[in-house]
C-alpha cells in the first residue's frame, strides 16, 4: 500500500514556479529520500502534503485520503520536523512539548522524557534560551512523541553535531522498524544514502527521476583536488572513470567513478602538496543525470 | 480547548497591562471631579466661550458637566479610544502571530482544522474583551458611586459603559479580517493604532459636520455617548449595522484564512 501518493502536483506562487507536475509515491514502511538543491521545490511539495499550502493543480493523498480535504484527520498520524524550528519563545521546553502532545489522543507522556533523554535535551529550559541545535532537538521530540505512522523530515540535520545526527538517525531507523514510513528531504546526498532505500531527485521544480539507492551507488562519484608541488602531468590521469578534469596552475580537479584503488595506484610517487577527496556537490551529480537524459 | 488555554496564557501579561492602564485613565479623570465640581459653572463658561466648531470637534458642544454621569462620559471617551486600540491589537495579532513568530509550522501541522484554530483564537479574544469590560465596569461603578453626591441613572450608566464592549468587539473583528487579508504583517501596533485613530478622527469630524451618512462610517458614531443620553438607548439602525459588519468580518476571516497559503520560513 502506498502511504503517500503524489499525482501531477503543481504549485505556482503567482507567476513564480514552486513545483511542476510532481508525481511519486512512497510505500508503507520505507524510508524514502527526497533530494535536490535548495529552492528545487522540496519544501513546497512537503508543505502541500501537510496542507500548509494549496496546490495550483494535481493532487496528493496520504493513507489513501486527499491531503487538503482530510487534512486534520490525516495529520493525527504525521510527525513533521521542519528545517527551521520556531516555538513560542516564552515557554519552557516541557510546556511546548506538553502543548504539542495535547493535540493528539492517547499520547504516552513518558515518551517525552525518554526521547528527550536520548537527544540529551533539557526540559526545563526556556525556548528563547536554546541554541539552534537544541531547538532542533525540541523539534525532533515534538515530531515523534505521538508515535506517528508517517514521519516527514524536511532537511532535519542542520544544526545537529555529528554525534546527535547519529543518534537522530538511530531514532528514525528505530521508528521505521516499528512500522513508521519516513519521507526524508535533504540536499546532502551522503545522509540520504545512509538512511534511505529509494530516492526522488528534484530539480527546478520537477522530478528528475526516482531511483533505488543501490543503483545510485553505482554512480558513486568522488571529487578529487590535488595540489602539486611541481609540474602537473595531466596524462598521468588518463584513466577510465575520470571526468570533469580541469587544471588550474598547480591544482588538478576531477571527478572519479569506479575502483578507488586505481586512483591510489596512480598517486604513488606524485609530489603532492595537498590532497582532498570529497563528496561531489549535488549540482555535480545532477550534471550526470542531465547528460544521461540528453542522450537519445 | 488547549488552543484557547494557550492563547489566554500568552495574552495574560498584555491583558493585565491594558486593564491597569484603563483603570488609571478612568480614575485619573474621575478623581478630578470632586475638585472641579464646585467650579463646573465656570468650566462650562470657558468651553462655551470657544468657537462652536472647536467645541464640536473637541466633543464638548453638548457637554453638560452638571451631573456625574455627563462628566463620566467625558472621561469614558478616552477609555473607549484606548480600549478600541487594545481590541484591534488583539484582533490583528492573534492569528498573524503564528506567521510573525514563525510558529505556524508547529500549530497548523497539528490535527486541527484551520476553522477550529480560528474559532479558538476568536474565543480567546472575546474572553479577554469580556474580562477588560468587567474590570472597566466595576472600576467605573465604584468611582461613580463614590464620587456622586446625588443619585444617578443606573440604566444610563450601564448603556454608556457597555458601549466599550460593542466598540471592542467591532475593532477586534475588524482586526481578524485585516490580519488574514494582508499578506504579511510585521508589526501590529502601527496598524491597529492607525485604523482606530482614523475612525476616531472621522467621528470628531462628524461632530462638526453632523452628516448622517458619514455617521455610518465610524463605529465611534454608532455609540455616540451624547445621543445615547438623549435617547436613553442605542440607535437601532446603528446597532443593526454593527451586527452586520461584525458578522461580515468574521465570515471573511474564516473564508479567507481557509484558502490562505502559509508562507514558508
Amino acid at each position: 500500500m502506498n502511504v503517500i501518493e503524489i499525482n501531477q502536483l503543481t504549485k505556482y506562487y503567482g507567476k513564480h514556479r514552486g513545483i511542476e507536475n510532481v508525481s511519486f509515491s512512497v510505500d508503507r514502511g520505507e524510508i524514502f529520500g527526497f533530494i535536490g538543491p535548495n529552492g528545487a521545490g522540496k519544501s513546497t511539495t512537503i508543505r502541500a502534503l501537510l496542507s500548509l499550502i494549496h496546490p495550483t493543480s494535481g493532487s496528493a493523498t496520504i493513507f489513501g485520503k486527499d491531503c487538503i480535504k482530510y487534512g486534520s484527520e490525516i495529520r493525527r498520524d504525521i510527525g513533521y520536523l521542519p528545517s527551521e524550528v520556531f516555538y513560542y519563545e516564552h515557554m519552557k521546553v516541557r510546556e511546548v512539548l506538553n502543548y504539542s502532545a495535547s493535540f493528539y489522543d492517547n499520547v504516552d507522556y513518558r515518551r517525552i522524557e525518554s526521547l528527550s533523554e536520548v537527544m540529551d535535551l533539557d526540559l526545563n529550559k526556556r525556548i528563547d534560551d536554546l541554541s539552534y541545535g537544541n531547538k532542533k532537538k525540541v523539534g525532533i521530540v515534538q515530531g515523534l512523541l505521538h508515535e506517528p505512522r508517517l514521519i516527514i523530515l524536511d532537511e532535519p540535520t542542520g544544526g545537529l553535531d555529528p554525534l546527535m545526527q547519529q543518534k537522530f538517525f538511530d531514532l528514525i531507523r528505530a521508528e521505521n522498524q516499528n512500522g513508521a514510513t519516513v519521507l526524508f528531504s535533504s540536499h546532502i546526498l551522503s545522509e540520504v544514502q545512509k538512511l534511505c532505500g529509494r530516492v526522488a531527485i528534484i530539480k527546478d521544480g520537477t522530478i528528475v527521476r526516482v531511483e533505488n539507492i543501490r543503483d545510485m551507488q553505482k554512480h558513486n562519484y568522488k571529487k578529487f583536488t590535488l595540489d602539486y608541488k611541481g609540474i602537473i602531468d595531466v596524462h598521468h590521469f588518463n584513466l577510465e572513470g575520470i571526468t570533469n578534469l580541469t587544471v588550474n596552475e598547480n591544482t588538478l580537479h576531477f571527478l572519479f567513478k569506479g575502483d578507488i584503488n586505481r586512483i591510489v595506484e596512480r598517486l604513488q610517487g606524485q609530489n603532492l602538496f595537498n590532497l582532498l577527496v570529497e563528496e561531489p556537490t549535488l549540482e555535480e551529480i545532477f550534471m550526470h543525470y542531465y547528460q544521461k537524459e540528453d542522450q537519445p | 480547548m488547549n488552543i484557547l488555554k494557550q492563547e489566554l496564557r500568552m495574552g495574560r501579561k498584555a491583558l493585565v497591562a491594558w486593564c491597569i492602564s484603563l483603570i488609571a485613565v478612568l480614575s485619573l479623570f474621575m478623581l478630578l471631579y470632586p475638585s472641579i465640581s464646585d467650579q463646573l459653572e465656570e468650566f462650562q463658561q470657558v468651553f462655551q466661550s470657544f468657537p462652536i466648531e472647536f467645541q464640536q470637534a473637541a466633543g464638548v458642544a453638548d457637554l453638560d458637566l452638571s451631573s456625574i454621569l455627563s462628566f463620566y462620559q467625558f472621561a469614558l471617551t478616552y477609555v473607549l479610544l484606548a480600549g478600541a486600540i487594545q481590541a484591534m491589537n488583539m484582533g490583528v495579532s492573534v492569528i498573524s502571530a503564528e506567521v510573525r513568530e514563525k510558529t505556524g509550522d508547529f500549530l497548523f501541522v497539528k490535527p486541527v482544522s484551520r476553522n477550529r484554530v480560528i474559532s479558538m483564537k476568536i474565543l480567546a479574544v472575546l474572553v479577554q474583551i469580556l474580562i477588560t469590560n468587567a474590570v472597566v465596569f466595576t472600576t467605573a461603578l465604584i468611582l461613580v458611586t463614590l464620587l456622586s453626591t446625588d443619585s444617578y441613572d443606573f440604566k444610563l450608566f450601564t448603556l454608556v459603559t457597555m458601549s466599550l464592549l460593542f466598540l471592542q468587539v467591532f475593532f477586534a473583528s475588524l482586526g481578524f479580517f485585516v490580519s488574514v487579508f494582508l499578506r504579511r504583517i510585521r508589526t501590529v501596533l502601527p496598524i491597529s493604532m492607525g485604523v482606530v485613530i482614523i475612525f476616531y478622527i472621522i467621528h470628531l469630524l462628524n461632530e462638526t459636520l453632523k452628516d448622517a451618512k458619514l455617521g455610518l462610517v465610524s463605529p465611534f458614531d454608532y455609540f455616540n455617548l451624547s445621543e445615547i443620553t438623549k435617547n436613553m438607548n442605542y440607535d437601532s439602525l446603528n446597532l443593526l449595522l454593527w451586527f452586520v459588519l461584525v458578522g461580515l468580518f468574521i465570515f471573511l476571516t474564516y473564508t479567507l484564512f481557509a484558502r490562505k497559503d502559509l508562507p514558508s520560513i
